[in-house]
């Protein structure tokens, strides 16, 4: 009897957590224009970030593919991976194109001596 | 006496200012940088350099002593050689280009004050290539690495003397471009080429030892175990670029062309030693 209910309580968890899971899947696949274009809207700022990075030598590695990926999220309805990536992206050409400007004076370095 | 006092004090501090803006010579830094790993590597001599990371791991060394044995580059080198001795399909060959060839390493790279760029060795085969109708070869894996191969073993012993025109803007503005890219920091990681090579050379990053930049450039190609087969010095240019998560710029392009315009020049004095094998 005890084990019967157990089993009925193990079968009932993972009926409902399979249902949970088929519910989020369907909610991550349909189509939402407005937060399409909201993370359009990401993917163009974060570009934008990109190209200034580049115009000054200043790129890092990982960004074109994160915008990639980021488009590929948002074509899969993901919008939350979509963002982040996008978000990400934009901080990386963010933080490359200062680092190329506070790089652009040469300095020797003090552990050289003259 | 207050006048005077407060001239005295504005020459001193102009003089002071200007001491400290003026720019060091190409022969200056390579002075400093010698002497840089002088003091950090006290028991190795100048010349050792050119054996790359070996200079200061002398664990490594003995491996590397015994692949030399039988070197990886080998067939590289007779690849090489063939390509070398075949006429292009116009009847011509490489030594219509390079009179003095194949014995050329040495002479590269230079400035180029007609075209006022920097010429490497694998832009000059390229040139030699589309003169004579024949494709150009990818400037990173491939068959420039044979004929490389073999113009740098046939160079073998010729000292790297590589000359910043005097007088000539152009040639040091490439020179100073090549030396603020080696000790710019750049990508995530924000290393530079110095924090690795000259600040940190020696040390270990994981498993490997870093090696100087002092005599990279006189063992290029170079066989990496790592990549199965030769590559060339603008292919680990774009390898480091990326390791510190920078993207990297293109082969043969302004960029790389100047950095090692700047790295060859460091290492003048030294003796070619190329192919190398590298880990």
């Amino acid at each position: 009897m005890l084990k019967t209910t157990t089993l009925g309580f193990i079968v009932t968890a993972l009926l409902l957590t399979t249902g949970q899971a088929m519910a989020a899947a369907h909610a991550a696949s349909a189509a939402d224009p407005a937060k399409a274009k909201a993370v359009d809207a990401l993917i163009k700022e974060a570009n934008v970030e990109r190209k200034k990075a580049a115009s000054v030598g200043g790129e890092w590695r990982d960004i074109g593919k994160m915008l990639k990926k980021a488009a590929a999220a948002k074509d899969k309805h993901d919008y939350a991976t979509a963002t982040k990536l996008a978000t990400k992206a934009k901080r990386q050409g963010e933080l490359g194109h200062g680092q190329a400007v506070s790089q652009s004076v040469f300095k020797t370095p003090s552990y050289l001596k003259y | 006496m207050n006048k005077l006092m407060t001239t005295a004090l504005v020459l001193t501090v102009g003089a002071g200012l200007s001491m400290s803006a003026t720019a060091s010579t190409p022969t200056e830094d390579n002075n400093a940088i010698k002497k840089y790993f002088n003091v950090k590597f006290p028991k190795v001599a100048d010349t050792e350099y050119v054996n790359g990371v070996y200079a200061v791991d002398p664990i490594g060394r003995e491996s590397w002593e015994a692949i030399e044995d039988f070197p990886p580059y080998e067939t590289f080198i007779d690849e090489g050689k063939a390509m070398w001795d075949t006429p292009f399909a116009n009847g011509k060959t490489y030594k219509d280009c390079f009179p003095d060839g194949p014995v050329l390493a040495h002479k590269y790279p230079h400035w180029n004050a007609e075209k006022k760029m920097v010429m490497t060795l694998p832009l000059a085969l390229n040139n030699c290539r589309t003169v004579n109708k024949e494709k150009p070869l990818k400037y990173k894996k491939g068959a420039i690495n044979n004929i490389m191969s073999y113009i740098s073993w046939e160079s073998r012993g010729k000292v790297t003397n590589v000359v910043i025109p005097e007088g000539d803007e152009g040639a040091l503005a490439a020179y100073k471009a090549g030396q603020k890219f080696y000790f710019q920091k750049r990508g995530q990681l924000n290393f530079s080429c110095a924090t690795c090579h000259m600040q940190n050379a020696g040390q270990k990053l994981r498993s490997d030892v870093l090696s100087p930049a002092l005599g990279h450039t006189t063992h290029f190609p170079v066989y990496r175990s790592k990549w199965g087969t030769v590559g060339t010095l603008h292919r680990r240019f774009s390898g480091c670029n990326k390791q510190v998560r920078a993207k990297p710029f293109k082969a043969q392009g302004e960029e790389y062309r100047n950095l090692e315009y700047f790295l060859t020049h460091m290492s003048n004095g030294l003796e070619l030693n190329g192919p190398g094998a590298r880990k």
